[in-house]
C-alpha cells in the first residue's frame, strides 16, 4: 500500500478544481501558479515513484480505492496501477506537461483574466485525465482517463470558442475520437464477456482462454480506438485542425498527453497484441501507412503549426510501425524521445508566432535567425533531433524501430527511411524558411520582433537539453551501450525479436538512414534557406497542399450523406409520422376527455341512471364471461 | 369478552369516546380551541392504546370482529390520516363564520366507522361501520351550510350512497341465502363444501361489489366523486378521499381473502374492468380540469383503479402492494389538500387553478410541498409515489396481468400531462398581488406547518428508503392475516 500514488492525480484534480472555481477572483498571476505547481507537484511525486519502481524492480503495490462497479458476474474496482510503463509515461506527462504550464503562463498574460482560470482548469484537468488513463489499473479506469482527455482536448482546441472555424475544429477532434472509442469500448464489453474481467493483471496471465478470433477481435478494436486517439488513418484527420488551440495546447496534445493514449494502450496490452498476426500487420501497415502520408502532406504545408501537426501524425505512425513489428520499447522510447523535441517544437514555434504577432504562414517569415536566437537555436536542435541525425535523441528511438522493422521484413525498413528523409526534408524546409534568408514580413512586424520572456525561453532550453541528451538512456548495444531503458521496461514488455541482425547489417541500416536524412537536410537547407517557395503551389504540390483532398473525401463520402439521412428524417419522417402520430395522440386523449366530461352533469338523476346503465352492463358482463374470456384470450 | 379482547379493542372505545368527550365540552360552552386541543390529545390517546394492542394480536372477538396485524396497518394509517386532517381543520374552520365544533363529533364518529371496517369479519359489522361512516360524511359534506355548492353536495351523497348501501344489503342478502352466513369465514366453509359458484352467490358478489365501487369511487360509480369533492370544506374532502376509501378497501382485501375472490373468474373479469375504465375514465377527466378539488377528485379516481391492479393478483406481493400504494397516496393527498387547505381563505377554497399561479415564488415551502405531492401522485421516482406505483406494477406483473399493467402504464403518462401542468403553474410568474390574511393563532400554524413537513419527509423517505415502510407491512401482515396465494 503506497499512499503517494494517489497524490499524483489529486494535484492536478485540486488545481482545476481551485482555478475552475475561482477563476472570477483569482489574478492571472495566480492562476498560472496554481496550474503550474500542481503538475510540479505532480512531477516531484512521480519521481519518486519512479525510482521506487527502479529500485524494487516492481510495480509498487496500490490498494483499489472503491468498487466502481459491482454486478453479478464482475467486479470493476477503481485502482490504479504504478509499474515501470506507467512510470515512465507519468514522468514524461508530469515533466513535459510542467514546462507547457510554466511557458502558458507567459504565452496566455494577454488573455483576459477569467479566461486565463479556464485555459488553466482545463489544463490541469487534461493531465489530471491523461493520469489517469496510464495509472488505471484496468481498461475501465483506462477508459474513464481516455474519455476525459478527449473532452479535454475539444475544451482547448475550441478554447477561442467566438471563432467558429475552432468550435468546428474542435468538434472535428471530438467526433473523430467518439468513432475511435467505440472501438476500444467493443473491445472492453468482449473482453468482459469472455474473461468476466478487465483488469490488467487478471486478464494478461488468462490470454491462453481466449481463443485466436477473440484475441484478434479484441485487439483490432482496441486498435481502432488507438487510431482515433492517436490520429491514425483513416482518423488522423482531426489533429492537424487540433492547432485551432492556443500552441501551448498543441504542445501539450502532440507531446505529452493525448496522442500517446494510443501507443501507450497498445504496449500496456502487448500481451494480447504479440498473439494476433492479423493485429501486428494491420498495426504495423496502418503506421507506416500513416507516416508516409502526412510526411507527404508536410512537405507542402506553409502554416508552421500545419508542418508540425503532420510531422507529429508521421512520427506516431512510427511509434506504431515499432508496435506492430513487436519493437515494444522502441515504440515507447520514441514516444519519450518524441515528446521532448515535439515539445520543443511546438512551444519554439509559439514563441516565433508571439513574436510575430500571431502570424503562423512561414512564407512571411525568414530571417529570424538574428531576432530570436534562443528560439533559433533551440529550434535547431530540436530538427536535427526529430531527423535522426547521432547522437542526438530521435537517432536512437527511430533506429530501433528501423531495425525492428528491417528483423520483421526489409520493405518496412525501406518505406520507413523514405519517410524518415521526408521527415529530414520537411522540417528542415520548415526551418530553413523560417528562420534563414530574409524577414519578409511587414516593417511593422519587423519593428516589434523581440525575443519571448524567460518563462518562455527557459522550458525550452531544458527541453533542448533532453532533446539532445534524452536518447542516451537507450544507447544500443552494437552501439557500445546497454540501453537501460529496455532492461527497465522488460518485466512489462514482452521481449522482442529483433536482435537477430548481426551487427554488421546493424551499423549499415544505421548509416544508410543516417545518410539519407543528412542529404535530405542538405537539399533542404540549400533549397530553401536562399529562395522560399513564395507563390502557391501547383501541379503535384498542390495536391500535397491540400491533403490529398482526404478531408474533401470524408466530406462527400460521409458527412453529407449522413446530412442528408438526417434532413429527410427531419423533414419527412418526424414532422408528418413522429410529430403526426405523437399530436395525434394527444388530440385524440383531449376529444375522449372532452367527451367523457359530458357525463358529468352535476344532474343526481342523471348519475343514478348512469349506474343502473353501468350495473346492467356489468352483470351482462360478468354473465358472458365465457365469451369474453375467449376474446381475451385470442388477443393475450 | 375476556380482557384481552377488550385490551384489542381499546383503540376503538378511546375514538367511540372521543366524540362523547367532545359532546360534553360542548355542553360545557368550551371554545374551539380547547375542543381542537382535546381532540388531537384523544387521537394521541388512541394512538397510544393501539401501542398496548401490539401485544395481543391477533384476536378475533367472534363473530363480528378480528384485530389482527392487517387491521393495524389499515387503522394506523386511518388514524394518522385523522391526526394529521384534525390540525389541518383548525385552521380551516377558524377563519369561517359557522360554529365549528360539532364538526369533530362527526369526525371522529366517521373515523370510528371507518375503523370498524378494518377490523370486521361479518356482514353485520361491515354495513354498521360503513353505515357510520356514511351518516357522519352526509352531514360533514354539508357542513358549511351556507356556502355554494355544500348542501347540493351532501344531498347528491345521500342520495347515491344510499342507493348504494341499497344494492349492498341485497347483495349480502343474496349470498345470505346460498351459503346461510354472513360470517366471512363461514360462507368461505360453506363455498367449499358446495364445490361451484352458484348464481345467487355470483349475483351477490357482484351487487356487493357496485357498493363497493361506489363508495372507492371506481368508475362507472364514480360521478358523485367530483361534485362531493368539490362542495364538501376541504379537510371533508381529504377524509373522504383518505380515511373512508382506506376502510372500504380494507374490508374489500378482508372478504377477498376469505372467501378467495380472486379465483372465481367472473370476479378477476369484473375488477379487471373496473381497474381499467377507473384509470382511463380518470385521468382522462381531470385533463382539462381547473378546479383542483375537482382534479384531485378524478385523480384519486385513476389512483383507485391503479390500487385495484394490486388487488388483482390476490396473493402476498398483492396485498403488500396494495398496503403501501394506499400509504404513498394518502400521505400524498393529506399533502396535497394541507396546502389547498393553507391556502383557502375567508369566503372561498381556493380550489381553482389560477389561485396557484406563481405560488412557488410566494411561499417556496408551501410550493415545494406541492410539487413533490404532484411528483409523487404522478410516480415520479424519489417520491413515495413512484415506489407505490412500482410495487403495483411488479405484482401485476408477476401474475401476468398484461392489459391493466399496460393501461396503468399508458394512463399514467397521462396523468403525468396534468401534474405536470399544475407544477408549471406553482412556477409561472405572476403579477397579482395576493392580500395577505390575518394571522392566525401562531402555535396552529406552526403545528400546521409541521405536519406538512412531517408528510414531506414521509414522502420523499418513503420514496428513497422504501424498504422500512415494507417491512413493516410484512412484518404486521404476518401478524395472524393468513394469505392464501392461488
Amino acid at each position: 500500500m503506497n499512499k503517494l500514488v494517489y497524490l499524483v492525480p489529486l494535484f492536478p484534480l485540486a488545481g482545476f478544481l481551485i482555478n475552475g472555481l475561482l477563476r472570477k477572483s483569482l489574478s492571472k498571476g495566480i492562476i498560472g501558479f496554481i496550474g503550474s505547481a500542481a503538475i510540479l507537484a505532480s512531477f516531484v511525486v512521480s519521481l519518486v515513484l519512479f525510482f521506487q519502481v527502479k529500485g524494487s524492480g516492481a510495480a509498487i503495490p496500490v490498494e483499489p480505492l472503491f468498487t466502481f462497479i459491482n454486478a453479478d458476474t464482475f467486479k470493476i474496482d477503481f485502482a490504479f496501477q504504478v509499474d515501470q510503463l506507467s512510470s515512465l509515461f507519468l514522468l514524461i506527462i508530469t515533466g513535459v506537461g510542467f514546462l507547457i504550464h510554466v511557458y502558458s503562463a507567459a504565452y496566455m498574460h494577454e488573455e483576459p483574466e477569467q479566461h486565463v482560470g479556464r485555459y488553466f482548469a482545463y489544463l490541469n484537468l487534461f493531465v489530471f485525465s491523461m493520469l489517469l488513463l496510464v495509472m488505471g489499473a484496468n481498461y475501465v479506469i483506462m477508459f474513464i482517463g481516455w474519455e476525459g482527455v478527449g473532452l479535454c482536448s475539444y475544451l482547448l482546441i475550441g478554447y477561442w470558442f467566438k471563432n467558429n472555424d475552432y468550435n468546428y475544429a474542435a468538434k472535428k477532434a471530438f467526433i473523430m475520437n467518439r468513432i475511435g472509442d467505440l472501438g476500444f469500448l467493443l473491445a472492453v464489453f468482449w473482453l468482459l464477456s469472455k474473461l468476466g474481467t478487465v483488469s490488467f493483471n487478471e486478464v494478461f496471465p488468462q490470454v491462453s482462454r481466449l481463443t485466436p478470433t477473440d484475441i484478434t477481435g479484441i485487439t483490432v478494436l482496441l486498435f481502432v480506438g488507438a487510431m482515433g486517439k492517436s490520429a491514425q488513418i483513416p482518423l488522423y484527420t482531426w489533429l492537424p485542425d487540433a492547432m485551432a488551440g492556443p500552441t501551448p495546447v498543441s504542445a501539450l496534445i502532440h507531446a505529452a498527453t493525448m496522442v500517446t493514449a494510443g501507443i501507450y494502450m497498445v504496449a500496456r496490452s502487448n500481451a494480447l497484441y504479440s498473439l494476433s498476426e492479423v493485429a501486428q500487420h494491420l498495426v504495423a501497415i496502418v503506421g507506416i501507412a500513416t507516416a508516409l502520408l502526412s510526411a507527404t502532406i508536410a512537405i507542402k504545408q506553409n502554416d508552421i503549426k500545419k508542418v508540425l501537426a503532420y510531422s507529429t501524425v508521421s512520427q506516431l505512425g512510427y511509434m506504431f510501425l515499432g508496435l506492430g513489428v513487436g519493437a515494444y520499447t522502441g515504440a515507447v522510447f520514441h514516444v519519450m524521445t518524441h515528446a521532448f523535441f515535439k515539445a520543443l517544437l511546438f512551444l519554439g514555434a509559439g514563441s516565433v508566432i508571439h513574436a510575430m504577432h500571431h502570424e503562423q504562414d512561414i512564407r512571411n517569415m525568414g530571417g529570424l535567425k538574428k531576432h530570436l536566437p534562443a528560439t533559433h537555436w533551440t529550434f535547431l536542435l530540436a530538427c536535427i533531433a526529430i531527423s535522426g541525425i547521432p547522437p542526438f535523441s530521435g537517432f536512437f528511438s527511430k533506429d530501433e524501430i528501423l531495425a525492428a522493422a528491417y528483423a520483421h521484413s526489409p520493405v518496412y525498413w525501406v518505406l520507413g527511411v523514405i519517410g524518415a528523409a521526408m521527415t529530414a526534408f520537411y522540417m528542415f524546409r520548415l526551418y530553413a524558411t523560417t528562420f534563414l534568408g530574409q524577414f519578409r514580413g511587414t516593417h511593422e512586424q519587423e519593428h516589434h520582433l523581440h525575443e519571448s520572456p524567460k518563462a518562455m525561453t527557459i522550458p525550452l532550453i531544458i527541453l533542448a537539453v533532453l532533446s539532445v541528451i534524452g536518447g542516451m538512456v537507450g544507447v544500443p548495444e552494437v552501439l557500445g551501450g546497454h540501453h537501460e531503458l529496455h532492461a527497465f521496461l522488460a518485466p512489462v514488455l514482452t521481449t522482442e525479436t529483433h536482435h537477430e541482425i548481426s551487427h554488421s547489417t546493424e551499423y549499415a541500416l544505421m548509416g544508410i538512414s543516417v545518410a539519407v536524412a543528412a542529404v535530405a537536410i542538405f537539399i533542404a537547407v540549400s533549397k530553401y534557406s536562399k529562395k522560399p517557395e513564395l507563390g502557391e503551389p501547383a501541379g503535384f504540390g498542390k495536391v500535397l497542399a491540400d491533403k490529398w483532398y482526404i478531408d474533401e473525401l470524408y466530406n462527400n463520402i460521409i458527412v453529407k450523406p449522413l446530412g442528408a439521412l438526417a434532413g429527410v428524417l427531419k423533414n419527412v419522417v418526424e414532422k408528418s409520422g413522429i410529430d403526426g402520430a405523437v399530436n395525434g395522440v394527444g388530440r385524440f386523449v383531449k376529444y375522449s376527455a372532452r367527451q367523457l366530461r359530458l357525463l358529468q352533469s352535476g344532474q343526481v338523476g342523471g348519475y343514478i341512471l348512469f349506474m343502473v346503465l353501468s350495473i346492467v352492463v356489468l352483470f351482462l358482463l360478468f354473465w358472458n364471461q365465457a365469451m369474453i374470456t375467449q376474446f381475451l384470450n385470442k388477443i393475450f | 369478552m375476556d380482557s384481552l379482547q377488550l385490551q384489542a379493542l381499546l383503540p376503538f372505545i378511546v375514538l367511540a369516546s372521543a366524540s362523547v368527550v367532545i359532546i360534553l365540552l360542548i355542553a360545557a360552552r368550551q371554545s374551539h380551541t380547547v375542543i381542537q386541543i382535546t381532540g388531537f390529545l384523544m387521537m394521541c390517546l388512541v394512538v397510544l392504546a393501539m401501542w398496548y394492542v401490539r401485544d395481543v394480536l391477533p384476536r378475533a372477538i367472534m363473530p363480528l370482529l378480528v384485530v389482527d396485524g392487517m387491521a393495524a396497518v389499515f387503522t394506523g394509517l386511518i388514524v394518522f390520516c385523522v391526526l394529521i386532517i384534525g390540525l389541518f381543520s383548525f385552521i380551516y374552520f377558524e377563519e369561517r363564520e359557522e360554529n365549528p365544533k360539532e364538526y369533530y363529533i362527526l369526525i371522529f364518529l366517521g373515523t370510528l366507522g371507518a375503523a370498524v371496517l378494518t377490523i370486521s369479519r361479518h356482514f353485520i359489522s361491515v354495513f354498521i361501520g360503513l353505515e357510520l361512516l356514511s351518516i357522519s360524511l352526509y352531514a360533514l359534506i354539508a357542513y358549511l351550510r351556507n356556502r355554494n355548492n355544500a348542501v347540493e353536495a351532501g344531498m347528491k351523497y345521500l342520495v347515491l350512497a344510499a342507493m348504494s348501501s341499497a344494492f349492498l344489503l341485497f347483495g349480502m342478502a343474496l349470498i345470505y341465502m346460498d351459503t346461510g352466513s354472513m360470517d366471512f369465514d363461514g360462507i368461505a366453509k360453506q363455498l367449499q363444501t358446495q364445490g361451484h359458484s352458484p348464481a345467487l352467490f355470483v349475483t351477490g358478489i357482484g351487487l356487493m361489489m357496485v357498493a363497493v365501487c361506489f363508495k372507492l369511487a371506481l368508475v362507472p360509480f364514480h360521478l358523485w366523486a367530483a361534485d362531493v369533492y368539490q362542495g364538501a370544506p376541504v379537510p371533508v374532502t381529504n377524509f373522504i378521499a383518505t380515511v373512508s376509501k382506506i376502510g372500504v378497501f380494507a374490508v374489500l382485501v378482508r372478504f377477498a381473502q376469505a372467501v378467495q375472490l380472486q379465483s372465481y373468474h367472473f370476479a378477476v373479469i369484473i375488477i379487471s374492468f373496473v381497474a381499467i375504465v377507473s384509470m382511463v375514465g380518470g385521468n382522462l377527466l381531470a385533463i382539462k380540469q381547473q378546479n383542483i378539488k375537482r382534479l384531485l377528485a378524478y385523480s384519486s379516481i385513476a389512483h383507485l383503479g391503479y390500487l385495484l391492479v394490486a388487488f388483482l393478483p390476490g396473493n402476498a406481493a398483492g396485498i403488500e402492494a396494495g398496503m403501501f400504494y394506499l400509504f404513498a397516496y394518502s400521505i400524498t393527498l393529506l399533502a396535497a389538500f394541507g396546502i389547498v387547505t393553507m391556502l383557502s381563505g375567508r369566503q372561498a377554497d381556493a380550489d381553482q387553478l389560477e389561485a396557484y399561479r406563481g405560488l412557488y415564488w410566494r411561499n417556496p415551502l408551501m410550493g415545494a410541498i406541492l410539487t413533490v405531492a404532484l411528483l409523487s401522485l404522478a410516480g415520479i421516482p424519489l417520491t413515495a409515489g413512484f415506489i407505490g406505483k412500482f410495487a403495483v406494477l411488479n405484482a401485476g406483473v408477476q401474475q401476468q396481468l398484461w392489459l391493466p399493467v399496460i393501461v396503468l402504464v399508458i394512463t399514467s403518462v397521462i396523468g403525468l400531462y396534468y401534474y405536470l401542468r399544475i407544477i408549471s403553474t406553482l412556477f409561472a410568474e405572476t403579477q397579482v398581488i395576493f392580500p395577505k390574511e390575518k394571522s392566525l393563532h401562531p402555535l396552529f400554524v406552526a403545528g400546521t406547518y409541521g405536519a406538512l413537513l412531517v408528510l414531506l419527509i414521509l414522502l420523499l423517505g418513503a420514496g428513497i428508503f422504501p424498504s422500512a415502510v415494507i417491512d413493516g407491512i410484512k412484518n404486521f401482515l404476518c401478524q395472524g392475516f393468513r394469505i392464501i396465494n392461488f
